[in-house]
């Protein structure tokens, strides 16, 4: 009997019995189904991922900031330096890995325009920092050499504080704004930065709107003199082509030789985001469910397709009988069974698909079955399938034809 | 010419639990080609296991049996498949045919699991010999929508539509009224005209009259 002959008539025995077909698809079907799902939203969040990622300075950029000093420093930790504006100017003489650098000088201080004032975050920086972190002004213009040069008193504002201290981002350009009672005039207003990973999660980027931006040089002469040149981090681009990890170690053993101790930490920028964390919980959940109910799935068929075959072992003695070989009793019940969780992988992609759309669209989050998770689905379909199938299969094969023939 | 079936001291011994029970000890036993024999017994005598050894569905546990010139009292698993499939057609007693196929697919079914044969060609071959026993208006329908004994001749046609060297039937009448036993026995006995041997396990004494010869089998030995 050839293989084309054992799907047909696999196919046949699955329609003739479509009541047990159709149990035995069940599992496989929500199985394959939540998988689908599953792949398809984890490769949507994946793919936003890596939007945030490139929104916050793309895979190259590294973040250095300041450790918190240990409980009980040895002299040498105390002996330290923190990390000061001549960090940024010596990694970019010395670090050849890396393309940019840029110092942070970060505070909290009080915005004030005419009577209205509030407190909020502002940035000492310089004209890279907004090209690592590819951002640009909607009106005006970023920081230039020539601010961070002759300490300049101007700012920069994120969206949301010029809407908020002029009333219109419009107006904001050219006035005038106190920090900390020192005057600014207002020389840009930076582009308003959205990112949500689900309509429920809130805007990922929202910081950027809620900041200023004042030359590096400037902050450290008006609000922090007293400490020299700190500052609170570096952003660094690697050059491209360097990998991210071989930028991290020179800029790592750079700064170790020049404190002495390493009292700094260096992160990839938009990692250990909560976000994302509770995002992977989200899908391993849906992964593991999708998993158990395969499993369930599986065993489902494999006891349907045992008693099936109980049900026929008559008709495996005679076939053995009319000549028959074990091999050919064995792939004509696995035939049938892969029949079955062919046909069933197919549903399964077709219910993964409707539960992404539904799925992606009550929650806002975007989703694309691909033709890989579409093939992934079927693959695992027919393993389960196989797996389901061989003992059956085996035990029909194994029958002996004399004990068939008397059986029931 | 040796005889077409050659069997000596053919014995078989099951394991029910702890205790062995032979059912076979030591029979002798030839058949010549184009021979009708019966084989009888009461229940328990081992005439269904003899042809079953006899027919290859089972292996002897000691004794020589050659079928047609070859030693098959050693063959196992899909060699003796082999065998079944082109040396031997079988007619049961509760017909045995698949309910889900048609009569014609019914009869093709042995040169389906022979392999190398052609759909139409196995179609051809199973036509005709249903011609032959008078079912050609029953090519399409399904086993249940025939009679007792137009399902024994579909079967009977079955068995032979691998051209075996022999015709084996256990009980084939078991199962049918006295008319259709007739019918069913009419065609053995015409195949057995035309040459085809025939090798029957009956404990029905007038079917056994029909037979050239009998083998009668008691405790699990030829008397």
């Amino acid at each position: 009997m050839t293989l084309f002959e054992s799907i047909v008539t696999g196919l046949d025995e699955a329609r003739r019995h479509w009541g047990r077909t159709l149990l035995s698809l069940l599992g496989l079907v929500l199985g394959t189904g939540s998988i689908v799902a599953v792949l398809a939203l984890f490769g949507g969040q994946t793919a936003l991922t890596e939007t945030y990622i490139n929104e916050v300075g793309g895979a190259g950029t590294l973040i250095v900031s300041n450790r918190d000093q240990s409980a009980d420093p040895t002299p040498r930790e105390l002996a330290a330096d923190w990390l000061t504006y001549r960090d940024a100017a010596f990694l970019k003489e010395r670090a050849t890995s890396l393309a940019l650098v840029s110092a942070g000088w970060a505070q909290s201080l009080t915005y004030r325009v005419d009577d209205l004032s509030f407190r909020g975050q502002v940035i000492g920086t310089v004209p890279d920092y907004a090209k690592i972190n590819d951002i640009r002004p909607m009106a005006g213009r970023f920081l230039s050499d020539l601010d961070v040069e002759r300490k300049n008193r101007v700012a920069v504002l994120g969206w949301k504080f010029a809407d908020s201290l002029f009333g219109a981002v419009e107006r904001a350009v050219g006035g005038v704004v106190h920090l900390d009672g020192v005057r600014y005039v207002v020389v840009g207003v930076m582009e308003r930065e959205e990112l949500y990973f689900a309509a429920w999660s809130g805007n990922a980027l929202r910081y950027r709107n809620e900041r200023g931006y004042i030359p590096i040089t400037t902050a450290i002469a008006q609000y922090s003199a007293n400490d020299g040149d700190a500052i609170s981090f570096l952003t660094l681009k690697a050059r491209s082509g360097v990998r991210p990890r071989t930028a991290e170690q020179q800029v790592r053993a750079l700064l170790y030789a020049r404190h002495g101790f390493e009292n700094f930490d260096i992160r990839g920028a938009g990692t250990g985001d909560n976000d994302q964390e509770f995002f992977l919980l989200f899908n391993f959940i849906f992964l593991v469910v999708g998993v158990v109910s395969l499993f369930t799935g599986g065993i489902v068929i494999a006891n349907i397709l045992l008693a099936s075959v109980v049900e026929r072992v008559r008709e495996f003695g005679t076939r053995m009988a009319l000549g028959a070989t074990p091999l050919g009793v064995f792939v004509h019940v696995l035939a049938e069974v892969l029949v079955v969780t062919v046909l069933g992988g197919v549903a399964g992609l077709g219910l993964g698909m409707a539960l992404t759309g539904v799925v992606g669209h009550f929650m806002q989050m975007p989703a694309v079955v691909s033709p890989f998770v579409g093939s992934i689905a079927i693959t695992t379909a027919l393993g389960v399938g196989l797996l389901a199938g061989i003992y059956p299969a085996l035990r029909a094969s194994r029958l002996s034809p004399v004990e068939a023939l008397r059986y029931g | 010419m040796p005889p077409l079936i050659h069997a000596r001291g053919l014995a078989k011994t099951y394991r029910l639990g702890r205790v062995d029970v032979a059912a076979l000890r030591g029979v002798d036993t030839d058949v010549e080609a184009g021979e009708f024999v019966a084989i009888i017994g009461p229940s328990g005598s081992g005439k269904s296991t003899l042809m079953h050894i006899l027919g290859c569905l089972d292996s002897p546990s000691a004794g020589a049996y050659e079928l047609d010139g070859e030693d098959v009292s050693a063959l196992r698993g899909r060699h003796l498949a082999r065998v079944r499939n082109r040396k031997v057609g079988f007619v049961f007693q509760t017909f045995n045919l698949m309910p889900r196929l048609s009569v014609e697919e019914n009869v093709a079914l042995p040169l389906k699991h022979r392999g190398g044969i052609s759909r139409a060609d196995r179609k051809a071959r199973a036509r005709a010999l249903l011609e032959r026993l008078g079912l050609a208006e029953r090519l399409r329908h399904r086993p249940d929508e025939l009679s007792g004994g137009e399902r024994q001749r579909v079967a009977i046609a079955r068995a032979l539509v691998g051209t075996p060297a022999i015709l084996m039937a256990d009980e084939p009448t078991g199962n049918l009224d006295s008319h259709s036993g007739a019918e069913v026995l009419a065609t053995f006995e015409e195949l057995h005209s035309g040459g085809h041997t025939i090798l029957l396990v009956t404990h029905d004494p007038n079917v056994a009259a029909r037979a050239q010869r009998t083998v009668e089998l008691s405790d699990g030995r030829v008397v």
